[in-house]
């Protein structure tokens, strides 16, 4: 069995992390063969999302339980949820936490709190206000960029004419789409941009075949990732799937409207 | 020391990052500065075609929050780890879906995951189905629907799902598994 201690350093000597989704180590530590390892904890970082990172971690490193100074209410749920015991009020040296949990001298005292109906009640609360956290940040991460684009899109207006664009698309629908699909797959970011740059290009006489590979290529094509994504899943994967998504896009893109020209005839 | 270090390296990270999501629309802004002294009226014009833009998106937009508040309250991360496997069958083919679908946030933040997913087993195919049902975005389809209409939205969301699995397959078949 596993367990996850929250520590200051990376050793036994080191202290016990005040609070779980912070600390700058988890000590996981493996009860039955003795040995631990320390892991830096992305919570650490302490920018959006990474809180729930440390809870995927000790997830996949296949922990039972987790001990530390403070857990938040709602890391608590998730942990609880995901099957993972969560014992806090701890301090001193992850070792003497550590020879502690094995002799069973550590309880669930702040669990049994939860269980109380009025605490369940804070407890929904402080998820929503988490969830509402995590939205309004979501938002405005990609709010600047998104009026960036807004804000272009007014200048392309002032500027950019049906003519030039009619020059630049031949009109050729297999060309066409495949320039969608290769705009798409240099350009990266939030989708609603390709979104709002799609709709935009409609307007301006750009045929939907184009529009639509765009939007295709947009998410699943990552010519500015790839070398993230090589790093992380591999050459081959990396090369051999963003090649296919893109040739899929072509036909993708030309049956959508296809039968959305069949659908609203 | 090392935590010192560490906190410190992490902030200037944090910065730097909160620094290069601004690089694009100052960018913007700024070439706005340029043409407001060369023509003020056309500075005008383009002003007033983005504003246009922004009231045409701001009622999805209004949604858009709404849908990402309820996943978020109802859908963690956490979770849609525990969706991969090495499955196979349907099932794992329906999981790694439904992951790809509710999966929110920039690509380059689950590849640490997806890393470590592959490490512990999980196919080629379903981190592959993933990454391409990733195109199916529930929160903005408001956006979307304002933009294309629904017909539209509804058929290539199917072909977006029929086709992250025919890659799934393909790369199951072509790495070999």
């Amino acid at each position: 069995m596993k367990i996850a201690i929250s520590s200051e350093g990376t050793d036994l000597k080191a202290q016990v992390g005040h609070r779980f989704g912070v600390s700058p180590y988890l000590i996981i530590a493996d009860l039955g063969t003795g040995n631990f390892e320390a892991v830096p904890n992305p919570g650490s970082l302490g920018q959006h999302g990474t809180g729930v990172q440390t809870i995927v971690l000790i997830i996949s490193k296949d922990v039972k339980a987790a001990l530390t100074g403070y857990c938040s209410p709602a890391a608590r749920r998730h942990l609880e949820v995901n099957g993972i015991e969560i014992f806090t009020g701890l301090s001193g040296t992850v070792g003497e936490v550590l020879e502690s949990y094995k002799k069973g001298e550590i309880k669930k005292a702040e669990a049994a709190k939860i269980e109380n109906e009025p605490v369940k009640r804070v407890v929904d609360r402080a998820i929503f206000i988490h969830a509402m956290k995590r939205s309004v940040n979501q938002f405005a991460s990609m709010l600047p960029i998104f009026l960036g684009v807004v804000l272009l899109i007014g200048l392309l207006n002032t500027f950019v004419s049906r003519n030039f664009l009619a020059a630049l698309f031949s009109g050729n629908v297999v060309l066409d789409t495949f320039l969608g699909a290769f705009f798409g797959s240099i350009l990266a970011g939030n989708p609603i941009n390709s979104y709002v740059i799609g709709g935009e290009l409609l307007q301006y006489g750009v045929s939907l075949f184009t529009v639509t590979a765009l939007i295709i290529t947009w998410v699943t094509v990552g010519l500015v990732q790839l070398p993230v994504e090589i790093a992380a899943l591999g050459r081959r994967f990396a090369l051999l799937r963003n090649g296919i998504c893109f040739i899929l896009s072509i036909p993708i893109a030309i049956i959508t409207v296809f039968i959305v020209n069949l659908v609203t005839r | 020391m090392i935590s010192v270090n560490r906190e410190s390296a992490q902030q200037t990270k944090g910065k730097k990052a909160l620094a290069r999501m601004f690089i694009f629309p100052v960018c913007v802004l700024v070439c706005y500065g340029m043409l407001c002294a060369i023509d003020p009226n056309k500075a005008l014009m383009a002003l007033k075609a983005s504003g246009n833009v922004l009231l045409y998106v701001a009622l999805p937009l209004a949604f858009v929050f709404m849908v990402m508040l309820i996943l978020n309250l109802f859908v963690n991360p956490a979770q849609i780890a525990r969706l991969f496997g090495k499955v196979a069958n349907i099932k794992g083919i329906a999981l790694s879906l439904v992951a790809g679908i509710i999966s929110m946030g920039p690509i380059y933040a689950w590849y640490p995951l997806l890393k470590n997913l592959r490490e512990k087993g999980a196919g080629t195919g379903p981190i592959a189905i993933f990454l391409y049902s990733r195109a199916v975005k529930p929160f903005l389809l408001p956006v979307m629907i304002a933009y294309f209409g629904w017909v539209y939205v509804v058929i290539l969301t199917l072909l977006i799902v029929s086709a992250s699995i025919a890659i799934g397959c393909f790369m199951s078949v072509f790495m070999k598994e």
